[in-house]
């Protein structure tokens, strides 16, 4: 005589949960993507000049006051300035550590508390997905979610 | 006296004009590329030149708030002082905005730029909430200058408060949230693009419809549940008309179902999108940063000032920057930090009519201040100290 059991706990048992490891990372790449000037790509990217189209200068300097002088050119200063923000910051927190500067300036975290938005329709949501935490207002909507972007994307 | 130009340099537009002009000209600092014209890239306004403007790819001089690519933004500023503005900088001086807190290597590649490149004669850096404390104080109505002000900087990378105190910012207690222009943009963006159409190219586009749609919601909760209803008990819903790319240019907001069948446009349906996104700007949180909103850190700069102070700075609440624009946000702002505020405290919070470009009229009053002359960085000590030993006493 078999063991009786429950569906859903053994459907459970083999569903897939995302650790909070994991979980954080979604999150803070989604910000990240946030923060971007563009999604595409640079649709001049694969442009081969040839001779007939015309170059371009990089630099638009036509003024004539300016002739005989030496100038620098825009690739001088890229070359120069060339440190990126991260190594800007870094630089900044060693020179400054005390502040105030760029770090303490940043508010710190809120005393509200947070407020969940069904990440398919933007509604208040009361329920959280079980595998990857993201939160959805109705049946519909988790049907939703876990079509396109439950575990679709899992990196 | 000399001519003097004052140059807003924002992270999304540079507000330029000489301080005697009744408006400065904005003109978008960026590079943009369109997919359609493949045979040259558009700087600053050229962008009007542009017939298609689905897709276009921005090459932004900004990182986070901070110039790091110096070779944009001289393409941009080229552009601008040859065509869009032209101006000799030998014989006018130069009024030019940073961010707060700018890093010293960036400063220096600015004095450098301007004084190798642009011939400039004298330059003068300062900030622009500086300018709106400029033209704030000077432009009450009232028989003497308010001694201390709040100006709250909502602008493209981030936003900044900043208490001033006797023209002074306190500099322990600006406080800066990490929602700007920009990241709202992208989140109507994904969020469009989860919900209804993919739009993840078209930023300028979505742009233009974020200025366009959105609002700041006056009561959040109850505007969440008026979105839910059906049309017409729902108030919030409206089409959004795309842009076609051959007649209509910008695309326009209308109340749902006024579109006849005849007419083949694209649309798309916003509803709780127009005031979900602006929202960020108050609650950070929801979309999971953990930063206090515009009225939780305005309380909270305010509170790191001498108590003394306190009272002024209530009082003389102003908002400045491109995303002050939302419809709304004066009330809003009014309400929610009169509600966190001692009751015994009056809160006035201004919101000018034009806050995108407010703070470049603060140069006029700048330029005229007695200490101009002082803060002055001249050709001369330049050419002594070369960039590094003007900025920094070394």
């Amino acid at each position: 005589m078999s063991m009786r059991e429950s569906g859903r706990i053994k459907d459970a048992e083999k569903k897939r949960v995302l650790d909070d490891v994991t979980r954080k990372r979604r999150a803070r790449k989604a910000l990240e993507a946030l923060e971007q000037d563009n999604f595409q790509q640079d649709p001049h990217a694969d442009l081969v000049m040839s001779k007939k189209i015309p170059k371009f200068n990089n630099s638009l300097d036509n003024n004539p006051r300016r002739k005989g002088r030496k100038t620098r050119g825009a690739d001088y200063y890229r070359i120069k300035y060339r440190k990126t923000f991260q190594q800007l910051l870094e630089e900044d927190r060693q020179a400054n550590p005390n502040g105030p500067n760029y770090i303490t300036a940043q508010s710190p975290p809120t005393s509200y508390p947070q407020r969940h938005f069904c990440a398919v329709c933007g509604f208040p949501s009361s329920y959280t997905c079980t595998s990857c935490g993201t939160r959805f207002c109705c049946l519909k909507c988790q049907g939703t979610h876990q079509d396109t972007r439950c575990l679709k994307f899992v990196s | 006296m000399d001519s003097v130009v004052c140059l807003d340099n924002g992270a999304c537009s540079i507000k330029i004009g000489y301080i005697t002009d009744e408006k400065p000209k904005v003109i978008p600092n960026c590079i943009m590329k369109a997919k359609s014209e493949k045979r040259r890239p558009f700087i600053g306004n050229q962008i009007e030149e542009c017939r298609d403007i689905s897709g276009i790819f921005y090459i932004l001089s900004f990182t986070k708030g901070y110039i790091t690519n110096w070779e944009v933004q001289k393409n941009v500023y080229d552009y601008i002082f040859s065509t869009e503005f032209p101006v000799n900088f030998s014989d006018t001086k130069l009024i030019i905005t940073e961010p707060l807190f700018n890093f010293p290597i960036i400063q220096e590649a600015m004095v450098e730029i301007f004084f190798e490149e642009y011939d400039c004669c004298a330059m003068a850096k300062t900030t622009a909430p500086d300018l709106c404390y400029y033209q704030y104080t000077n432009t009450q109505d009232l028989d003497e200058p308010p001694l201390c002000c709040v100006v709250i900087d909502v602008g493209y990378s981030f936003s900044h408060i900043v208490p001033f105190v006797k023209g002074k910012k306190v500099l322990s207690a600006i406080r800066r949230i990490d929602v700007g222009g920009k990241l709202l943009t992208n989140h109507l963006k994904e969020i469009i693009s989860y919900r209804y159409l993919n739009v993840m190219d078209e930023s300028y586009v979505i742009n233009q419809m974020k200025e366009d749609g959105c609002f700041i919601s006056q009561d959040f909760n109850s505007d969440m549940a008026n979105a839910k209803l059906k049309y017409p008990e729902n108030k919030i819903a409206r089409e959004y008309v795309l842009p076609d790319c051959t007649t209509i240019r910008r695309g326009y907001l209308q109340p749902p179902g006024t579109a006849k069948k005849t007419d083949d446009y694209q649309m798309l349906r916003l509803n709780n999108e127009r005031f979900a996104v602006p929202e960020l700007l108050f609650h950070p949180l929801d979309i999971g940063i953990d930063q206090m909103g515009l009225a939780e850190a305005t309380i909270h700069a305010i509170n790191a000032c001498p108590e003394e102070t306190r009272p002024h700075l209530f009082a003389n609440i102003i908002v400045v920057g491109g995303s002050a624009k939302f419809s709304g946000m004066q009330t809003r702002l009014y309400k929610d930090i009169r509600s966190m505020a001692p009751e015994f405290f009056t809160v006035n919070v201004t919101v000018p009519e034009e806050p995108q470009t407010y703070s470049w009229y603060g140069g006029q009053y700048l330029a005229n201040d007695p200490n101009f002359e002082q803060s002055l960085i001249t050709r001369q000590d330049y050419e002594e100290n070369g960039a590094r030993g003007v900025l920094f006493d070394e």
